[in-house]
Protein backbone atom coordinates (compact mmCIF):
# COMPACT_ATOMS: atom_id res chain seq x y z
CA UNK A 1 0.00 0.00 0.00
CA UNK A 2 1.35 3.39 -0.97
CA UNK A 3 0.55 4.91 2.40
CA UNK A 4 2.86 2.53 4.22
CA UNK A 5 5.92 4.58 3.39
CA UNK A 6 4.39 7.57 5.14
CA UNK A 7 3.87 5.69 8.38
CA UNK A 8 6.47 3.94 10.38
CA UNK A 9 6.17 0.61 8.59
CA UNK A 10 5.31 -2.74 10.14
CA UNK A 11 7.51 -2.12 13.18
CA UNK A 12 5.37 0.78 14.36
CA UNK A 13 3.13 -1.36 16.52
CA UNK A 14 6.09 -2.35 18.67
CA UNK A 15 5.45 0.72 20.77
CA UNK A 16 2.20 0.08 22.49
CA UNK A 17 1.87 0.63 26.18
CA UNK A 18 -0.73 2.08 28.44
CA UNK A 19 -4.50 2.03 28.10
CA UNK A 20 -4.57 1.85 24.37
CA UNK A 21 -5.20 -0.53 21.58
CA UNK A 22 -2.25 -1.32 19.32
CA UNK A 23 -1.56 1.09 16.49
CA UNK A 24 -3.84 0.25 13.60
CA UNK A 25 -2.42 2.56 10.99
CA UNK A 26 -1.75 0.61 7.81
CA UNK A 27 -2.97 -2.68 9.30
CA UNK A 28 -5.36 -4.39 6.85
CA UNK A 29 -8.77 -5.29 8.24
CA UNK A 30 -8.77 -2.49 10.81
CA UNK A 31 -10.02 1.07 10.75
CA UNK A 32 -7.88 4.10 11.42
CA UNK A 33 -9.72 7.38 11.23
CA UNK A 34 -7.52 10.25 10.15
CA UNK A 35 -7.80 13.79 8.93
CA UNK A 36 -6.07 15.50 6.07
CA UNK A 37 -5.97 19.29 6.12
CA UNK A 38 -5.27 20.84 2.75
CA UNK A 39 -3.76 24.17 3.70
CA UNK A 40 -3.94 25.39 0.12
CA UNK A 41 -7.71 25.48 0.54
CA UNK A 42 -7.90 26.98 4.03
CA UNK A 43 -9.08 30.60 3.95
CA UNK A 44 -8.92 31.21 7.71
CA UNK A 45 -12.66 31.82 8.12
CA UNK A 46 -12.66 30.00 11.50
CA UNK A 47 -15.89 28.18 10.65
CA UNK A 48 -14.35 25.00 12.00
CA UNK A 49 -13.59 26.69 15.32
CA UNK A 50 -17.13 28.04 15.60
CA UNK A 51 -18.68 24.70 14.62
CA UNK A 52 -16.60 22.92 17.25
CA UNK A 53 -17.44 25.48 19.92
CA UNK A 54 -21.14 25.12 19.09
CA UNK A 55 -21.06 21.32 18.95
CA UNK A 56 -19.61 20.94 22.43
CA UNK A 57 -20.23 24.26 24.16
CA UNK A 58 -16.49 24.71 24.48
CA UNK A 59 -15.92 27.44 27.11
CA UNK A 60 -14.21 30.76 26.52
CA UNK A 61 -10.44 30.67 26.57
CA UNK A 62 -10.03 27.01 25.64
CA UNK A 63 -10.20 25.28 22.28
CA UNK A 64 -10.65 21.81 20.87
CA UNK A 65 -9.62 23.16 17.50
CA UNK A 66 -8.20 26.52 16.53
CA UNK A 67 -6.56 28.13 13.51
CA UNK A 68 -3.12 29.64 13.64
CA UNK A 69 -2.53 32.65 11.43
CA UNK A 70 0.81 33.92 10.14
CA UNK A 71 2.09 36.49 7.70
CA UNK A 72 4.74 35.20 5.36
CA UNK A 73 7.19 37.48 3.59
CA UNK A 74 7.40 41.27 3.49
CA UNK A 75 5.11 43.71 1.78
CA UNK A 76 4.45 43.74 -1.17
CA UNK A 77 5.66 40.16 -1.54
CA UNK A 78 3.68 38.74 1.35
CA UNK A 79 0.73 36.51 2.01
CA UNK A 80 -1.30 35.28 4.93
CA UNK A 81 -1.14 31.60 5.81
CA UNK A 82 -3.29 29.51 8.13
CA UNK A 83 -2.89 26.29 9.99
CA UNK A 84 -5.84 24.62 11.73
CA UNK A 85 -4.87 22.72 14.85
CA UNK A 86 -6.58 19.96 16.78
CA UNK A 87 -5.79 16.75 18.61
CA UNK A 88 -3.59 14.61 16.38
CA UNK A 89 -5.15 11.37 17.66
CA UNK A 90 -1.68 9.86 17.71
CA UNK A 91 -1.10 6.17 17.21
CA UNK A 92 1.29 6.29 20.19
CA UNK A 93 -0.24 8.96 22.38
CA UNK A 94 2.01 10.17 25.18
CA UNK A 95 -1.06 11.47 27.01
CA UNK A 96 -2.56 7.97 27.21
CA UNK A 97 0.50 6.27 28.63
CA UNK A 98 1.03 9.07 31.17
CA UNK A 99 -2.56 9.30 32.48
CA UNK A 100 -2.53 7.80 36.00
CA UNK A 101 -6.21 6.78 36.11
CA UNK A 102 -6.81 5.50 32.57
CA UNK A 103 -9.13 8.46 32.05
CA UNK A 104 -7.79 8.89 28.58
CA UNK A 105 -7.53 5.94 26.24
CA UNK A 106 -7.17 5.04 22.62
CA UNK A 107 -10.16 3.56 20.84
CA UNK A 108 -9.52 0.63 18.50
CA UNK A 109 -10.44 2.78 15.53
CA UNK A 110 -7.91 5.40 16.48
CA UNK A 111 -9.88 8.00 18.45
CA UNK A 112 -8.04 9.24 21.54
CA UNK A 113 -10.84 9.89 24.03
CA UNK A 114 -11.32 11.28 27.51
CA UNK A 115 -13.53 9.84 30.27
CA UNK A 116 -14.64 12.72 32.50
CA UNK A 117 -15.81 10.43 35.27
CA UNK A 118 -12.31 9.01 35.65
CA UNK A 119 -10.37 12.24 35.23
CA UNK A 120 -8.99 13.63 38.49
CA UNK A 121 -7.86 16.89 36.91
CA UNK A 122 -4.14 16.32 37.53
CA UNK A 123 -3.31 17.70 34.06
CA UNK A 124 -0.54 15.15 33.48
CA UNK A 125 -1.92 14.56 30.00
CA UNK A 126 -1.78 18.29 29.27
CA UNK A 127 1.88 18.29 30.24
CA UNK A 128 2.44 15.19 28.11
CA UNK A 129 0.70 16.39 24.94
CA UNK A 130 3.23 17.97 22.59
CA UNK A 131 0.49 19.61 20.54
CA UNK A 132 -1.38 21.65 23.19
CA UNK A 133 -4.45 19.72 22.12
CA UNK A 134 -5.74 19.26 25.66
CA UNK A 135 -7.29 21.84 27.90
CA UNK A 136 -8.44 22.09 31.47
CA UNK A 137 -12.12 22.98 31.73
CA UNK A 138 -12.75 26.09 33.83
CA UNK A 139 -14.45 25.97 37.23
CA UNK A 140 -17.49 27.93 36.05
CA UNK A 141 -19.56 27.14 33.00
CA UNK A 142 -22.82 28.59 31.77
CA UNK A 143 -24.40 25.15 31.70
CA UNK A 144 -24.15 23.51 35.11
CA UNK A 145 -24.61 20.06 33.65
CA UNK A 146 -21.36 20.19 31.74
CA UNK A 147 -18.14 18.92 33.32
CA UNK A 148 -15.78 21.32 35.09
CA UNK A 149 -12.16 21.11 36.29
CA UNK A 150 -11.37 18.02 34.26
CA UNK A 151 -9.37 17.75 31.08
CA UNK A 152 -11.13 17.86 27.74
CA UNK A 153 -10.05 17.41 24.15
CA UNK A 154 -11.11 16.87 20.56
CA UNK A 155 -12.86 13.53 20.03
CA UNK A 156 -12.79 13.53 16.21
CA UNK A 157 -16.58 13.82 16.80
CA UNK A 158 -16.90 10.10 17.44
CA UNK A 159 -20.63 10.54 18.14
CA UNK A 160 -21.10 11.88 14.61
CA UNK A 161 -18.70 9.47 12.92
CA UNK A 162 -20.54 6.50 14.43
CA UNK A 163 -23.71 7.77 12.75
CA UNK A 164 -21.98 8.05 9.40
CA UNK A 165 -21.41 11.79 9.62
CA UNK A 166 -18.12 13.64 9.40
CA UNK A 167 -16.80 15.69 12.34
CA UNK A 168 -18.43 19.10 12.86
CA UNK A 169 -15.32 20.99 11.78
CA UNK A 170 -15.14 19.02 8.53
CA UNK A 171 -18.84 19.60 7.87
CA UNK A 172 -18.45 23.34 8.42
CA UNK A 173 -15.28 23.86 6.39
CA UNK A 174 -16.29 26.15 3.54
CA UNK A 175 -13.17 25.54 1.49
CA UNK A 176 -13.25 21.77 1.83
CA UNK A 177 -9.83 21.95 3.39
CA UNK A 178 -10.53 19.34 6.06
CA UNK A 179 -10.99 15.80 4.80
CA UNK A 180 -11.85 12.97 7.16
CA UNK A 181 -11.96 9.22 6.71
CA UNK A 182 -10.46 5.80 7.29
CA UNK A 183 -6.86 5.88 6.12
CA UNK A 184 -6.73 2.08 6.09
CA UNK A 185 -9.36 2.02 3.35
CA UNK A 186 -7.42 2.56 0.12
CA UNK A 187 -10.58 3.87 -1.54
CA UNK A 188 -11.12 6.62 1.01
CA UNK A 189 -10.24 10.18 0.10
CA UNK A 190 -7.80 10.56 2.98
CA UNK A 191 -5.87 7.45 1.92
CA UNK A 192 -5.72 8.67 -1.66
CA UNK A 193 -4.57 12.15 -0.60
CA UNK A 194 -1.89 10.83 1.74
CA UNK A 195 -0.65 8.51 -0.99
CA UNK A 196 -0.71 11.13 -3.72
CA UNK A 197 0.23 14.41 -2.08
CA UNK A 198 3.24 15.52 -0.10
CA UNK A 199 1.96 15.48 3.45
CA UNK A 200 3.56 16.54 6.71
CA UNK A 201 2.69 16.00 10.34
CA UNK A 202 3.47 18.07 13.44
CA UNK A 203 6.59 17.14 15.41
CA UNK A 204 7.25 13.82 13.64
CA UNK A 205 10.51 13.48 15.59
CA UNK A 206 8.57 12.62 18.76
CA UNK A 207 7.41 9.32 17.27
CA UNK A 208 3.77 9.87 18.18
CA UNK A 209 2.61 8.99 14.65
CA UNK A 210 -0.09 11.68 14.36
CA UNK A 211 -3.27 11.04 12.39
CA UNK A 212 -3.69 14.62 11.24
CA UNK A 213 -1.85 15.25 7.98
CA UNK A 214 -1.20 18.61 6.40
CA UNK A 215 -0.88 19.30 2.69
CA UNK A 216 1.10 22.40 1.87
CA UNK A 217 2.36 22.91 5.41
CA UNK A 218 4.77 25.78 6.00
CA UNK A 219 7.70 24.61 8.08
CA UNK A 220 7.99 27.86 9.98
CA UNK A 221 4.42 27.95 11.25
CA UNK A 222 4.75 24.26 12.15
CA UNK A 223 7.97 24.79 14.08
CA UNK A 224 7.64 25.33 17.82
CA UNK A 225 10.79 27.42 18.39
CA UNK A 226 9.86 29.59 15.41
CA UNK A 227 6.41 30.16 16.88
CA UNK A 228 7.94 31.36 20.11
CA UNK A 229 10.53 33.63 18.55
CA UNK A 230 8.54 35.18 15.75
CA UNK A 231 5.36 36.66 17.13
CA UNK A 232 3.95 40.07 16.46
CA UNK A 233 4.05 42.58 19.29
CA UNK A 234 0.25 42.50 19.30
CA UNK A 235 0.24 38.73 19.68
CA UNK A 236 2.74 39.02 22.51
CA UNK A 237 0.58 41.57 24.31
CA UNK A 238 -2.57 39.53 23.72
CA UNK A 239 -0.98 36.56 25.42
CA UNK A 240 0.23 38.68 28.30
CA UNK A 241 -3.13 40.34 28.82
CA UNK A 242 -4.88 37.01 28.76
CA UNK A 243 -2.48 35.40 31.20
CA UNK A 244 -2.54 38.43 33.48
CA UNK A 245 -6.32 38.44 33.70
CA UNK A 246 -7.01 34.71 33.57
CA UNK A 247 -4.57 33.04 35.87
CA UNK A 248 -6.68 29.98 35.21
CA UNK A 249 -7.15 26.96 37.37
CA UNK A 250 -3.70 25.50 36.81
CA UNK A 251 -1.69 28.15 38.72
CA UNK A 252 1.27 28.11 36.35
CA UNK A 253 1.07 31.22 34.20
CA UNK A 254 3.96 33.66 34.00
CA UNK A 255 3.52 36.97 32.19
CA UNK A 256 6.37 37.82 29.84
CA UNK A 257 8.25 40.98 30.77
CA UNK A 258 6.86 41.14 34.29
CA UNK A 259 8.38 40.01 37.56
CA UNK A 260 8.48 36.21 37.40
CA UNK A 261 8.59 35.69 41.14
CA UNK A 262 5.59 37.99 41.56
CA UNK A 263 3.57 35.71 39.32
CA UNK A 264 4.89 32.63 41.12
CA UNK A 265 3.49 34.16 44.31
CA UNK A 266 0.28 35.26 42.61
CA UNK A 267 -0.27 31.71 41.38
CA UNK A 268 0.05 30.49 44.95
CA UNK A 269 -2.48 33.00 46.24
CA UNK A 270 -4.86 31.94 43.46
CA UNK A 271 -4.32 28.34 44.50
CA UNK A 272 -5.12 29.11 48.14
CA UNK A 273 -8.20 31.07 47.07
CA UNK A 274 -9.41 28.07 45.06
CA UNK A 275 -9.33 25.68 48.03
CA UNK A 276 -12.67 26.73 49.63
CA UNK A 277 -14.49 26.22 46.31
CA UNK A 278 -13.02 22.77 45.89
CA UNK A 279 -13.72 22.05 49.56
CA UNK A 280 -17.45 22.52 48.92
CA UNK A 281 -17.19 20.13 46.01
CA UNK A 282 -15.53 17.51 48.19
CA UNK A 283 -18.23 17.89 50.86
CA UNK A 284 -20.93 17.51 48.21
CA UNK A 285 -19.21 14.42 46.79
CA UNK A 286 -18.92 12.90 50.28
CA UNK A 287 -22.60 13.58 51.01
CA UNK A 288 -23.56 11.96 47.73
CA UNK A 289 -21.41 8.96 48.52
CA UNK A 290 -22.69 8.51 52.06
CA UNK A 291 -26.33 9.51 51.78
CA UNK A 292 -27.03 8.94 48.10
CA UNK B 1 10.84 34.49 3.55
CA UNK B 2 10.13 35.35 7.13
CA UNK B 3 6.96 34.09 8.77
CA UNK B 4 5.49 36.00 11.68
CA UNK B 5 2.75 34.50 13.82
CA UNK B 6 -0.14 36.93 14.04
CA UNK B 7 -2.71 34.78 15.81
CA UNK B 8 -2.65 31.66 17.91
CA UNK B 9 -4.67 30.25 20.77
CA UNK B 10 -3.47 30.97 24.29
CA UNK B 11 -2.46 28.00 26.39
CA UNK B 12 -1.90 27.89 30.12
CA UNK B 13 0.99 26.19 31.85
CA UNK B 14 -0.69 23.07 33.22
CA UNK B 15 1.45 22.82 36.35
CA UNK B 16 2.37 25.76 38.53
CA UNK B 17 3.44 27.07 41.90
CA UNK B 18 1.87 24.36 44.11
CA UNK B 19 3.82 21.72 42.20
CA UNK B 20 7.08 23.67 42.58
CA UNK B 21 6.56 23.86 46.34
CA UNK B 22 5.71 20.18 46.45
CA UNK B 23 8.95 19.32 44.63
CA UNK B 24 10.91 21.45 47.07
CA UNK B 25 9.25 19.92 50.13
CA UNK B 26 9.71 16.33 48.99
CA UNK B 27 13.33 17.08 48.18
CA UNK B 28 14.08 18.68 51.53
CA UNK B 29 12.26 15.82 53.24
CA UNK B 30 14.35 13.21 51.43
CA UNK B 31 17.54 15.15 52.20
CA UNK B 32 16.68 15.38 55.91
CA UNK B 33 15.87 11.72 56.00
CA UNK B 34 19.23 10.77 54.55
CA UNK B 35 20.84 12.60 57.49
CA UNK B 36 18.59 10.76 59.87
CA UNK B 37 19.70 7.47 58.36
CA UNK B 38 23.41 8.28 58.76
CA UNK B 39 23.32 7.21 62.40
CA UNK B 40 20.87 4.31 62.42
CA UNK B 41 21.32 2.80 58.96
CA UNK B 42 24.89 3.59 57.97
CA UNK B 43 26.24 3.23 61.49
CA UNK B 44 27.87 6.66 61.83
CA UNK B 45 27.24 6.99 65.54
CA UNK B 46 27.91 10.71 65.92
CA UNK B 47 24.81 11.34 63.77
CA UNK B 48 22.48 9.43 66.07
CA UNK B 49 21.59 12.44 68.25
CA UNK B 50 20.06 14.27 65.31
CA UNK B 51 18.26 11.27 63.81
CA UNK B 52 14.96 11.85 65.56
CA UNK B 53 14.83 15.55 64.72
CA UNK B 54 15.73 14.79 61.11
CA UNK B 55 13.07 12.15 60.65
CA UNK B 56 10.41 14.30 62.35
CA UNK B 57 11.36 17.19 60.07
CA UNK B 58 11.13 14.87 57.06
CA UNK B 59 7.69 13.67 58.15
CA UNK B 60 6.48 17.22 58.89
CA UNK B 61 7.43 18.43 55.44
CA UNK B 62 5.81 15.46 53.85
CA UNK B 63 2.58 16.15 55.72
CA UNK B 64 2.16 19.39 53.75
CA UNK B 65 2.50 17.57 50.43
CA UNK B 66 -0.99 16.02 50.27
CA UNK B 67 -2.53 19.44 50.88
CA UNK B 68 -0.73 20.80 47.84
CA UNK B 69 -1.20 17.81 45.61
CA UNK B 70 -4.79 16.97 46.42
CA UNK B 71 -6.06 20.56 46.26
CA UNK B 72 -4.17 21.13 43.04
CA UNK B 73 -6.31 18.45 41.42
CA UNK B 74 -9.38 19.63 39.57
CA UNK B 75 -11.32 16.97 41.45
CA UNK B 76 -9.63 16.62 44.86
CA UNK B 77 -11.94 13.89 46.07
CA UNK B 78 -10.88 11.66 43.21
CA UNK B 79 -7.28 11.41 44.44
CA UNK B 80 -8.33 8.00 45.70
CA UNK B 81 -8.54 6.84 42.07
CA UNK B 82 -4.77 6.93 41.99
CA UNK B 83 -4.74 3.92 44.29
CA UNK B 84 -7.77 1.94 43.16
CA UNK B 85 -6.93 -1.22 41.22
CA UNK B 86 -9.46 -0.58 38.46
CA UNK B 87 -8.03 2.86 37.85
CA UNK B 88 -4.33 2.44 38.51
CA UNK B 89 -2.32 2.76 35.34
CA UNK B 90 1.08 1.09 35.43
CA UNK B 91 2.62 3.02 32.54
CA UNK B 92 2.00 6.43 34.08
CA UNK B 93 4.85 7.95 36.11
CA UNK B 94 2.28 9.62 38.37
CA UNK B 95 0.95 6.17 39.31
CA UNK B 96 4.41 5.16 40.50
CA UNK B 97 4.63 8.44 42.37
CA UNK B 98 1.31 7.98 44.12
CA UNK B 99 2.47 4.64 45.51
CA UNK B 100 5.78 6.13 46.60
CA UNK B 101 4.19 9.15 48.26
CA UNK B 102 1.88 6.79 50.12
CA UNK B 103 4.51 4.29 51.24
CA UNK B 104 7.36 6.68 52.04
CA UNK B 105 5.66 8.41 55.01
CA UNK B 106 4.46 5.05 56.36
CA UNK B 107 8.00 3.68 56.33
CA UNK B 108 9.26 6.88 57.94
CA UNK B 109 6.69 6.63 60.72
CA UNK B 110 7.71 3.03 61.43
CA UNK B 111 11.40 3.94 61.30
CA UNK B 112 10.86 6.86 63.68
CA UNK B 113 8.97 4.56 66.05
CA UNK B 114 11.97 2.21 66.23
CA UNK B 115 14.33 5.14 66.69
CA UNK B 116 12.26 6.34 69.64
CA UNK B 117 12.22 2.80 71.02
CA UNK B 118 15.99 2.64 70.51
CA UNK B 119 15.65 -0.60 68.55
CA UNK B 120 18.80 -0.65 66.43
CA UNK B 121 18.00 -3.82 64.50
CA UNK B 122 14.57 -2.85 63.25
CA UNK B 123 15.44 0.81 62.84
CA UNK B 124 18.17 -0.28 60.44
CA UNK B 125 15.96 -2.71 58.51
CA UNK B 126 13.07 -0.27 58.15
CA UNK B 127 15.52 2.59 57.63
CA UNK B 128 16.99 0.87 54.57
CA UNK B 129 13.51 0.50 53.09
CA UNK B 130 12.64 4.08 54.01
CA UNK B 131 15.80 5.52 52.49
CA UNK B 132 15.16 3.68 49.22
CA UNK B 133 11.61 5.02 49.23
CA UNK B 134 12.79 8.54 50.13
CA UNK B 135 15.21 8.61 47.22
CA UNK B 136 12.68 6.99 44.89
CA UNK B 137 10.02 9.53 45.82
CA UNK B 138 12.33 12.31 44.84
CA UNK B 139 13.62 10.44 41.82
CA UNK B 140 10.02 10.30 40.70
CA UNK B 141 9.61 14.08 40.87
CA UNK B 142 12.37 14.37 38.29
CA UNK B 143 10.99 11.56 36.18
CA UNK B 144 7.38 12.71 36.13
CA UNK B 145 8.36 15.69 34.00
CA UNK B 146 11.30 14.08 32.24
CA UNK B 147 9.17 11.45 30.54
CA UNK B 148 7.42 14.01 28.37
CA UNK B 149 9.45 14.16 25.17
CA UNK B 150 7.57 17.26 24.03
CA UNK B 151 8.86 19.35 26.96
CA UNK B 152 12.39 19.81 25.73
CA UNK B 153 13.85 21.59 28.77
CA UNK B 154 12.68 18.80 31.08
CA UNK B 155 13.40 15.89 28.78
CA UNK B 156 16.85 14.99 30.03
CA UNK B 157 18.06 11.97 31.99
CA UNK B 158 19.89 14.43 34.24
CA UNK B 159 16.53 15.38 35.74
CA UNK B 160 16.41 12.85 38.60
CA UNK B 161 20.06 13.54 39.46
CA UNK B 162 19.48 17.29 39.52
CA UNK B 163 16.50 16.76 41.79
CA UNK B 164 18.26 14.35 44.10
CA UNK B 165 21.32 16.56 44.45
CA UNK B 166 19.11 19.56 45.14
CA UNK B 167 17.24 17.45 47.67
CA UNK B 168 20.43 16.42 49.43
CA UNK B 169 21.78 19.95 49.82
CA UNK B 170 18.48 21.63 50.66
CA UNK B 171 17.72 18.88 53.18
CA UNK B 172 21.07 19.42 54.89
CA UNK B 173 20.61 23.18 54.77
CA UNK B 174 17.20 23.00 56.37
CA UNK B 175 18.43 20.47 58.92
CA UNK B 176 21.30 22.74 60.02
CA UNK B 177 18.85 25.59 60.53
CA UNK B 178 16.42 23.42 62.50
CA UNK B 179 19.24 22.08 64.67
CA UNK B 180 20.39 25.62 65.35
CA UNK B 181 16.89 26.53 66.56
CA UNK B 182 16.68 23.30 68.53
CA UNK B 183 19.99 24.02 70.24
CA UNK B 184 18.58 27.27 71.62
CA UNK B 185 16.12 25.26 73.73
CA UNK B 186 18.27 22.31 74.77
CA UNK B 187 20.38 21.70 77.82
CA UNK B 188 24.10 22.07 77.03
CA UNK B 189 24.77 18.31 77.14
CA UNK B 190 21.88 17.64 74.73
CA UNK B 191 22.94 20.23 72.20
CA UNK B 192 24.15 19.08 68.80
CA UNK B 193 27.87 19.63 68.64
CA UNK B 194 29.25 22.39 66.47
CA UNK B 195 31.73 19.98 64.85
CA UNK B 196 28.80 17.99 63.51
CA UNK B 197 27.26 21.11 62.02
CA UNK B 198 30.56 21.86 60.31
CA UNK B 199 30.74 18.34 58.98
CA UNK B 200 27.21 18.57 57.57
CA UNK B 201 28.15 21.85 55.94
CA UNK B 202 31.08 20.07 54.31
CA UNK B 203 28.72 17.46 52.87
CA UNK B 204 26.57 20.29 51.64
CA UNK B 205 29.58 21.80 49.90
CA UNK B 206 30.32 18.54 48.08
CA UNK B 207 26.67 18.48 46.98
CA UNK B 208 26.91 22.04 45.71
CA UNK B 209 29.98 21.20 43.63
CA UNK B 210 28.19 18.19 42.15
CA UNK B 211 25.09 20.30 41.48
CA UNK B 212 27.25 22.82 39.62
CA UNK B 213 28.65 19.97 37.56
CA UNK B 214 25.15 18.76 36.68
CA UNK B 215 24.06 22.27 35.76
CA UNK B 216 27.11 22.53 33.53
CA UNK B 217 26.19 19.24 31.82
CA UNK B 218 22.65 20.52 31.30
CA UNK B 219 24.02 23.78 29.95
CA UNK B 220 26.23 21.95 27.45
CA UNK B 221 23.30 19.81 26.37
CA UNK B 222 21.22 22.89 25.63
CA UNK B 223 24.01 24.72 23.84
CA UNK B 224 24.82 21.80 21.57
CA UNK B 225 21.30 20.41 21.44
CA UNK B 226 18.26 20.95 19.27
CA UNK B 227 16.80 24.35 18.46
CA UNK B 228 14.16 23.82 21.13
CA UNK B 229 16.71 22.93 23.79
CA UNK B 230 18.87 25.90 22.88
CA UNK B 231 15.89 28.22 22.87
CA UNK B 232 14.74 26.81 26.18
CA UNK B 233 18.00 27.82 27.77
CA UNK B 234 18.97 30.98 25.92
CA UNK B 235 15.58 32.66 25.86
CA UNK B 236 13.43 31.13 28.56
CA UNK B 237 15.86 30.32 31.36
CA UNK B 238 18.18 33.24 30.67
CA UNK B 239 15.21 35.53 29.96
CA UNK B 240 11.84 35.07 31.63
CA UNK B 241 13.19 32.74 34.31
CA UNK B 242 16.45 34.57 34.89
CA UNK B 243 15.50 35.39 38.51
CA UNK B 244 14.76 31.83 39.67
CA UNK B 245 17.48 30.30 37.48
CA UNK B 246 20.47 32.60 37.85
CA UNK B 247 19.72 34.71 40.90
CA UNK B 248 17.88 32.27 43.09
CA UNK B 249 19.47 28.96 42.18
CA UNK B 250 22.93 29.67 40.83
CA UNK B 251 23.96 32.76 42.79
CA UNK B 252 21.97 32.61 46.03
CA UNK B 253 21.57 28.84 46.23
CA UNK B 254 24.94 27.63 45.00
CA UNK B 255 27.61 30.23 44.37
CA UNK B 256 27.45 32.31 47.57
CA UNK B 257 27.14 29.22 49.82
CA UNK B 258 30.07 27.64 48.00
CA UNK B 259 32.19 30.75 48.56
CA UNK B 260 31.17 30.75 52.22
CA UNK B 261 32.01 27.08 52.62
CA UNK B 262 35.43 27.16 50.99
CA UNK B 263 36.52 30.38 52.67
CA UNK B 264 37.68 30.72 56.30
CA UNK B 265 34.06 31.62 57.09
CA UNK B 266 33.24 27.91 57.02
CA UNK B 267 34.46 27.73 60.61
CA UNK B 268 32.11 30.48 61.72
CA UNK B 269 28.44 30.40 62.59
CA UNK B 270 27.74 33.05 59.99
CA UNK B 271 29.33 30.93 57.30
CA UNK B 272 27.58 27.67 58.16
CA UNK B 273 24.12 29.01 59.04
CA UNK B 274 24.26 31.57 56.24
CA UNK B 275 25.16 28.92 53.66
CA UNK B 276 22.50 26.57 55.01
CA UNK B 277 19.81 29.23 54.74
CA UNK B 278 20.84 30.30 51.24
CA UNK B 279 20.97 26.74 49.94
CA UNK B 280 17.58 25.86 51.41
CA UNK B 281 16.02 28.92 49.77
CA UNK B 282 17.98 28.80 46.53
CA UNK B 283 17.07 25.24 45.62
CA UNK B 284 13.46 26.42 45.33
CA UNK B 285 14.58 28.48 42.33
CA UNK B 286 15.49 25.25 40.52
CA UNK B 287 12.01 23.88 41.17
CA UNK B 288 10.47 27.03 39.67
CA UNK B 289 12.46 27.12 36.44
CA UNK B 290 12.22 23.40 36.04
CA UNK B 291 8.43 23.20 36.33
CA UNK B 292 7.25 26.49 34.87
CA UNK B 293 10.18 27.17 32.57
CA UNK B 294 9.97 23.68 31.13
CA UNK B 295 6.41 24.25 30.03
CA UNK B 296 6.81 27.83 28.91
CA UNK B 297 7.75 27.63 25.21
CA UNK B 298 5.05 25.16 24.34
CA UNK B 299 2.36 27.43 25.74
CA UNK B 300 2.99 29.63 22.70
CA UNK B 301 2.62 26.80 20.17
Amino acid sequence: MATENKHEGPAHHLREYGAQTPGTKGIPGTRRYSMVIDLRKCIGCMSCVVACKAEYGVPLGVWRTWVMVADKGRYPDSRRIFMPRLCNHCDYPICVRNCPTQATFKHEEGFVLQRYNRCIGCRTCVVACPYNARHFLPAKRTNNNLPVLVVDKCTFCIHRVKKGLVPACVQACVGGARIFGDINDPKSEVAKLVAREKVTVLKPELGTSPSVYYIGGDWEIMDEPHNYKHRTAQQREEFNTYKRNHHGDAFGDIVEGENTMYHVGKNMSDFIASIPHKYHEVVAALKKLLFG
Amino acid sequence: METIITYNAVHHNPWGTPITIYFWLVGASAGSFVLSAFGWVFGIKRYKPLALTASILAIAMLMIVPVLLIWDLGKPFRFIYLMLPGYWHGTAPMSWGSLLILSYPVSMFVYTYFVIKNNQKWAKIVGIIAIVLALSTHWYTGVVMELNPGRYVNHTPLAPLLFLTGAFISGIGLMILVLWVQNQFMRPEKKIKWELMEEMAQYMMYGIVFDFFLLFLDFMQTQYGTASEYLGHSTVLMGIFFTPYIWLEVIIGLLIPLILLVSPLKRTRLGVYGAAFLVAVGVYGMRVWWVMGGQYIQSFY
